[in-house]
């Protein structure tokens, strides 16, 4: 309660004055809570091959952040004193530095930080079949030697391969290792995750204009850039929100559209239009209401570029009833979706719904921004058919300086094809048997078969419950799985933690008879497993590796550091010790070393010409080289040597206004739609879109319309509401909205305590909600769903729209069995499974409550204890 | 040399990412909740019912920047009992831990909140403007971070012959009590010294 009375005063004073600071300063930095992050006296195991002393060393940033940065740490007898950023080259506008973000910056805490996992370890209470599963995510830790670990894995592989087969085997979120391939293969999983439901609808109706964005300089033409349901500030670190800023102050007028008043908003909008999570279809068909009463579609462009917009337009073969203008006009349902329709429904005032859409309608050029946050609703193709229905109404596509697209993560700001980009590593791909199209999983395009036997990600925990799976075409078939296997080189892959349903994830995990994971610290996919074994990093690999973010540069890192007391990596070294130990050949699942790997990248990276008319190589290669990484290949010539691209880490191509790496998506298509059809079935922009809508129905959870329709979701506005016709709230009257948050890469970063200083997981909420429940500005909540509970401090802002909660994704799951919730604020706690559309994740349709919470205050994030499995 | 060195913040462009804050800490081997630079997000505005609709009424959000203002007037270095806060002749103003005594009287005077109690040391620390870099003819770690280049630093006329001369908005102080030096530019929803029509958005802990 004194927290709570202190920042009441605060909220209430505009100033930081004296008293306020000093009683902030005694609450928060006097605490015991120094956490244990100051020591870097951690002592590596072997400084063989650590960079020389107080040099900088180009150090990998490898996440999943939205991003790709320059990172550099400084090695002072084989330990890391400090990082930097980007200073290779002087800054500009035109050739911006890399620079990272908080979390990059952060690294070093990761890969040396007192939590990174050391030994392999096992459940104290594990036995052969699962032990005492039930303890899985709370049992003691017990270290053992790589030995153990190995011969533990490969005899419960073996047999549970040999008595249930290779589909018994899960790996969530993650393709096999290749010995799992090796060895017949696994059940992977399959969906889409980041981008949402935008993959199908944009191949489908747009094809090769298929997420197609301007290149970066040529923002700085457009009159008006609309980001819908984006926010870069956030989402895609690094330069993206620095190039908006150039076109906004090359004149460009931004609107933005969504739930949050975001930091996006705040430097570059010169509008924002609030509108309900779920329901942007709605407010789009709202607005094409509105453009084609006042008749101010681009009917010229719809009619020669376009099919379905009419009856008269619509493709052979096709009811000509299911145009998309007679559907808005309400000609056969009887609905006009009016700005008034859409208004109730979106939550967006009818006369800003009027307003914006003659804004699109009559400004040249325009990009038009459709974020990835709108289509990962349940129902989320709604958005996208409707959204690029009503970019293309506005006739922006083909020329200088106009877009209809989606453009986010790391290609935010940046349209058009790399402009360098590494080789070929030469490894033979080796597939999985079960799922032979299936390549990662992510956007798996092929229900159509049925030859596969993999899961989709919102299913894979009722997979295991239940026994049976949804096989696309083919329907539910029985499935029995018996492992969870997350092992892999690299970070993410946290599929217990970031797919929906962690209650049920936890389950389905205590049922199964072996979890093996790898890692560097002990995340939530590690913490429910029996046998946990410790990853190298990046930082640690010898061979070095590239990285790739936007077009225009190239990163290559080195090692930085020695591997840290026994971690192994946990791709290439434990899968050859493994394959030892299971009768197969080490050769047989990685033919070349890493080295050799990396050589053939480095052999084959290429640079785009000067004059932009070809590629040519980036690097010259000498015979010493090639002798000092001990690899097989041959000199060649190229831009710039590999010792400079190696020591900088990084090549960027200089760009200036008017180079020859212009991008203007869909220009031939305009030019001569007839010479240079699209990939679609018709050649041309399919507003109705047949393909789209079989593809769906094959996919097999629910069908929709070939035409942008409004059906509420599950789990959407409507699901707010007991009785919709009179407006009476149910059970769990607001709207979550998860957003991407600085403190991590997804789940990556989490444990950080700097990171947890800097970014404490509120839970934000509108005072228009917070105020009726007795809740105030800084007090412990309660938020909780059909689905699960978490305990967080709540942020009462006026900066998020009423109805609508908003928490940041990927906070380690931490169950307080006493409290019956999570305590750290993971939204899959809150996001249940919807097994949807292409498979993609619904999270931005779930239906909370938020409550008063009576029991103890929870310590700030930063002063909570790391995860330190082994105590020594 | 120069005569008051000074940092410069552009208004418009920061996305509170605490790139900055990060930086400063990374470079300072700081704990993760010691810091020296932080990044503060206010805003205000309202929603109110037009037509069985809310809407939003003049809703800004905008962040801010700050470390050790290095003020012209030190308040800190005034009321410092054992001499460990002083002000070298380039303006930037230090603290020596050695000296330090502990008291965090500082801390209570600073009206910028800058001088950061180390617990685990016992005495004050805070933003030394990266002199050690300067001094090899490097930037401050704050400024080379920034990934909206919202940082700047020099020397404080410098600054505001560029810049003008505004040092203060809402939440901070008014710039007559210390004279910061600082320089900043203004966003078009800044709220001036004073103002009440905004509040911080941050949680204490961030601070």
């Amino acid at each position: 309660m004194e927290e709570h009375s202190k920042l009441e005063n605060v909220g209430r004073d505009d100033e930081i004055n004296r008293r306020s600071f000093l009683k902030w300063s005694a609450a928060v930095g006097g605490t015991a809570a120094i956490a244990s992050q100051l020591s870097f006296g951690f002592v590596p195991a072997n400084t063989n091959r650590a960079a020389e002393p107080g040099k900088w060393v180009f150090s990998a940033c490898w996440h999943n952040c939205g991003g790709r940065c320059a990172n550099y740490a400084q090695v002072q007898d084989g330990v890391v004193v400090r990082q930097k950023t980007d200073d290779t080259h002087p800054d500009s506008p035109d050739y911006p530095q890399q620079r990272g973000c908080a979390r990059g910056r952060s690294q070093r805490h990761q890969v040396l930080g007192v939590d990174r996992l050391k030994y392999p370890m096992k459940r104290a209470h594990w036995a052969p079949g699962g032990g005492d599963k039930e303890l899985r995510g709370v049992d003691d830790w017990v270290r053992i030697s790589w030995d153990e670990a190995l011969d533990i894995i490969a005899s419960e592989t073996r047999r549970i391969i040999d008595t249930y087969g290779n589909k018994a085997i899960l790996t969530p979120r993650l393709s096999p290792s290749r010995i799992l391939n090796a060895l017949g293969g696994a059940m992977q999983s399959w969906g889409v995750s980041s981008a949402g439901a935008w993959p199908q609808p944009s191949a489908l109706m747009a094809g090769n204009l298929n997420l197609s964005a301007p290149d970066r300089m040529t923002y700085r033409k457009a009159n008006l850039i609309v980001l819908w349901g984006s926010d870069p500030a956030w989402s895609s670190a690094g330069d993206p929100t620095y190039n908006y800023q150039q076109a906004r102050n090359a004149g460009a007028k931004f609107v933005f559209v969504g739930p949050l008043h975001s930091n996006s908003v705040q430097t570059l909008a010169d509008e924002w239009i609030p509108v309900r999570p779920g329901t942007d279809a709605a407010l789009l068909l709202g607005m094409a209401y509105h453009m084609i009463d006042n008749d101010l579609q681009d009917q010229d462009f719809l009619d020669t570029y376009t099919l379905g917009f009419d009856a008269d337009h619509m493709l052979e073969g096709t009811d000509p009833e299911e145009n998309l203008k007679d559907y808005v006009l309400g000609t056969y349902d009887g609905v006009p979706k009016t700005p008034e329709w859409a208004s109730e429904i979106c939550g967006t005032h009818p006369r800003t719904i009027r307003q914006f859409a003659e804004e699109i309608a009559r400004t040249r050029p325009t990009i038009f921004i459709g974020g990835a946050a709108p289509a990962r609703t349940q129902n989320g193709q709604q958005f996208v058919q409707a959204f690029l229905t009503v970019g293309w109404m506005t006739g922006n596509v083909g020329f200088d300086g106009a877009a209809v697209c989606n453009n986010y993560h790391s290609s935010a700001s940046y349209g058009g094809p790399s402009l360098v980009k590494p080789g070929g590593s030469g490894l033979e791909s080796l597939g999985n048997p079960l799922f032979p199209r299936g390549g990662s999983g992510y956007a798996f395009a092929y229900p159509e078969d049925t030859d596969f036997y993999a899961v989709a990600y919102e299913e894979m925990w009722d997979a295991i419950l239940n026994k049976e799976f949804t096989a696309t075409v083919r329907g539910k078939q029985p499935c029995d799985i018996r492992m969870i296997w997350t092992v892999t080189h690299g970070s993410g892959g946290n599929a217990l933690n970031q797919v929906a349903g962690i209650m049920k994830g936890i389950e389905a995990y205590r049922s199964v008879e072996f979890v093996v994971s790898s890692d560097i610290v002990l995340s939530t996919r590690s913490k429910y497993a029996d046998v946990v074994l410790p990853d190298t990093t990046p930082w640690e690999d010898e061979a070095g590796g590239f990285l790739t973010g936007n077009p225009e540069v190239l990163f290559f890192y080195s090692q930085v550091i020695s591997p840290l007391y026994e971690a192994k990596d946990c791709g290439y070294w434990f899968e050859r010790e493994l394959a030892r130990r299971m009768g197969l050949d080490p050769d047989a699942i990685y033919s070349s070393t890493p080295q050799q790997q990396t050589f053939n990248q480095l052999a084959g990276a290429s640079v785009i010409k000067e004059d932009g008319s070809g590629y040519e190589p980036l690097l010259t290669i000498t015979a010493d080289d090639i002798a000092a990484m001990g690899v097989e290949g041959k000199p060649q010539g190229g831009r710039i040597s590999l010792s400079e691209f190696k020591e900088k880490g990084v090549y960027q191509v200089e760009r200036k206004p008017g180079d020859s790496f212009i991008h203007t998506p869909g220009v031939a298509f305009r030019q001569d739609p007839e010479a240079n059809p699209l990939s679609t079935a018709s050649g041309k922009l399919e507003i109705h879109c047949q393909a789209l809508s079989d593809k769906i129905a094959a996919y097999g959870f629910n069908t929709i319309p070939p035409i942008a329709q409004y059906n509420p979701p599950i789990e959407g506005y409507q699901a707010t509401f007991e009785d919709w016709d009179n407006k009476v709230k149910g059970e769990y009257p607001f709207q979550l909205v998860t957003l991407h948050y600085m403190r991590r890469s997804h789940s990556v970063f989490d444990n950080i305590t700097q990171l947890r200083k800097a970014f404490p997981e509120g839970v934000w909420m509108n005072p228009a909600d917070a105020e009726p429940l007795g809740i105030s500005h800084g007090d412990t909540v309660q938020v909780s769903s059909q689905h699960g509970t978490v305990i967080r401090p709540v942020i009462v802002t006026t900066r998020t729209t009423p109805g609508v909660v908003i928490l940041g994704e990927g906070a380690w799951f931490e169950y307080d069995e006493n409290l019956g919730a999570d305590k750290a604020g993971a939204t899959n706690t809150l996001c249940g499974t919807h097994p949807t559309g292409q498979g993609e994740e619904p999270w931005n349709t779930t239906i909370v409550r938020v409550d008063t919470w009576d029991g103890p205050a929870l310590e700030a994030d930063y002063t909570w204890p790391q995860r330190v499995p082994i105590k020594e | 040399m120069a005569k008051q060195y000074a940092f410069y913040f552009d208004a418009n462009s920061c996305i509170d990412c605490k790139a900055c804050q990060v930086a400063c800490q990374d470079k300072n081997d700081l704990p993760g909740g010691v810091i020296w630079r932080k990044v503060i997000e206010y805003g205000g505005g309202d929603w109110v019912m037009q037509d069985n609709v809310m809407v939003p009424n003049g809703i800004f959000t905008y962040a801010l920047s700050t470390s050790c203002m290095h003020c012209q007037d030190p308040i800190c270095v005034h009321v410092c009992p054992s001499g460990a806060m002083t002000k070298r002749e380039d303006g930037i103003v230090l603290v020596d831990e050695d000296l330090c005594l502990g008291c965090r009287y500082c801390e209570w005077a600073c009206p910028y909140g800058a001088p950061a109690y180390r617990p685990e040391l016992g005495v004050m620390s805070k933003c030394t403007f990266c002199e050690d870099l300067l001094a090899a003819g490097e930037n401050p770690a704050c400024v080379d971070a920034c990934v909206t280049r919202a940082l700047d630093y020099g020397e404080l006329s410098e600054l505001q012959a560029k810049y003008g001369d505004l040092a203060e908005m809402a939440p901070l102080p008014d710039a007559k009590l210390t004279s910061p030096s600082f320089v900043l530019t203004s966003y078009r929803a800044s709220q001036a010294t004073g103002s009440r029509v905004g509040k911080i958005i941050d949680l204490a802990e961030e601070f």
